[in-house]
């Protein structure tokens, strides 16, 4: 489900067999736990960097460093801010972004991949147990963050 | 380390910085469009899971926002007057706290015209995943193995 992800579609097949595996490892360890335990795990995955966020942040790191050094060191190096540009631009268009391979071997996951580890949680809780195909219990149950019975108002990210 | 403790959390950051009513109504559309499906037959579930796979999240957006505006300073301060460096400046500057707070300038305007977070989206994805009965029949806690219910719940995670 997750092959249209553009992120995954440039990442080598071992790295993401890696990232996979540690997902579903990390999914398997909450198989048993109590709710309190696994509403936590939630709070963590919620605070993971995405590689939307850690691309952001090194790229407008880079891109300022290049400046300054254009500015006060040589024209020349105005260069390292246009290409960092440069790989953003093709970061949204099309996924590939050249310091990802690196991003990705460090365990760097997608916001898609995050959910993906998310909704599992939710499901071995038992969220999404029993609520037919009404839809108003059907999107209580798929609030990120709303456990079995919650409150989507109060629980939910507007809420906080 | 301390510092990043402080920062908002990825998922949410922003939605933090989005007015309330303007997630509210966000929210208010994307459950009107669940409402709709209620009825769906499993070919328009698929139809609709196509394309939220081809929507654009608010980060995709502000990447190529920011990105242009960098380089069409560059150009404009290589050709014209190097005081157009503000522009990459400020843009870079701006580009960075959304990435820490998750708020910058286009960010209220995105919101506005109906642009959602990944977080927005991945919840109507698995809402619609529910409502299509991806989940039904999950082997309850303590009637099964933990490895046995991990399966299960991933294979139907990944439906």
């Amino acid at each position: 489900m997750l092959d249209t992800d553009r992120v995954r579609t440039h990442t080598a097949e071992s790295v993401l067999q890696r990232i996979d595996d540690r997902t579903v490892r990390s999914v398997a360890d909450y198989a048993d736990a109590d709710p309190g335990v696994i509403a936590k795990r939630l709070e963590e995955l919620d605070c993971e960097w995405d590689s939307d966020r850690t691309v952001e942040a090194e790229a407008a790191a880079t891109g300022l460093a290049g400046l300054a050094l254009g500015v006060f060191v040589s024209p020349a190096l105005l260069g390292v801010t246009a290409v960092a540009a440069g790989a953003v631009f093709m970061h949204a268009l099309t996924g590939w972004y050249p310091l990802m391979p690196v991003f990705r071997r460090l365990g760097v996951r997608s916001g898609r991949e995050i959910a993906r580890e998310r909704y599992a949680l939710k499901a071995l809780r038992g969220d999404f147990v029993a609520i037919g195909t009404r839809s108003d219990a059907v999107m209580t149950a798929a609030s990120p963050s709303a456990s079995a019975a919650g409150d989507t108002e109060t629980s939910g990210p507007i809420g906080k | 380390m301390v510092l990043i403790e402080h920062l908002p959390p990825t998922a949410t950051r922003v939605e933090r910085h989005t007015h309330p009513e303007v997630n509210a109504a966000l929210r208010r559309r994307t459950d009107a469009g669940l409402t709709a499906m209620e009825d769906a037959e499993s070919a328009q579930f698929d139809a609709r899971l196509r394309q939220l796979d081809r929507e654009w999240d608010i980060e995709r957006l502000l990447q190529l926002n920011a990105s242009t505006l960098v380089l069409v300073g560059l150009v404009l301060a290589q050709r014209v007057d190097r005081r157009f460096l503000w522009l990459p400046a400020a843009v870079l500057s701006f580009f960075g706290q959304h990435a820490l707070q998750g708020w910058c300038p286009p960010v209220p305007v995105f919101r506005r015209l109906g642009v959602r977070t990944v977080r927005e989206i991945e919840r109507e994805r698995y809402a619609l995943k529910a409502m299509r009965g991806d989940f039904d029949g999950l082997p309850p806690r303590g009637t099964a193995d933990g490895a046995a219910r991990v399966r299960a719940v991933m294979k139907a995670i990944d439906a």
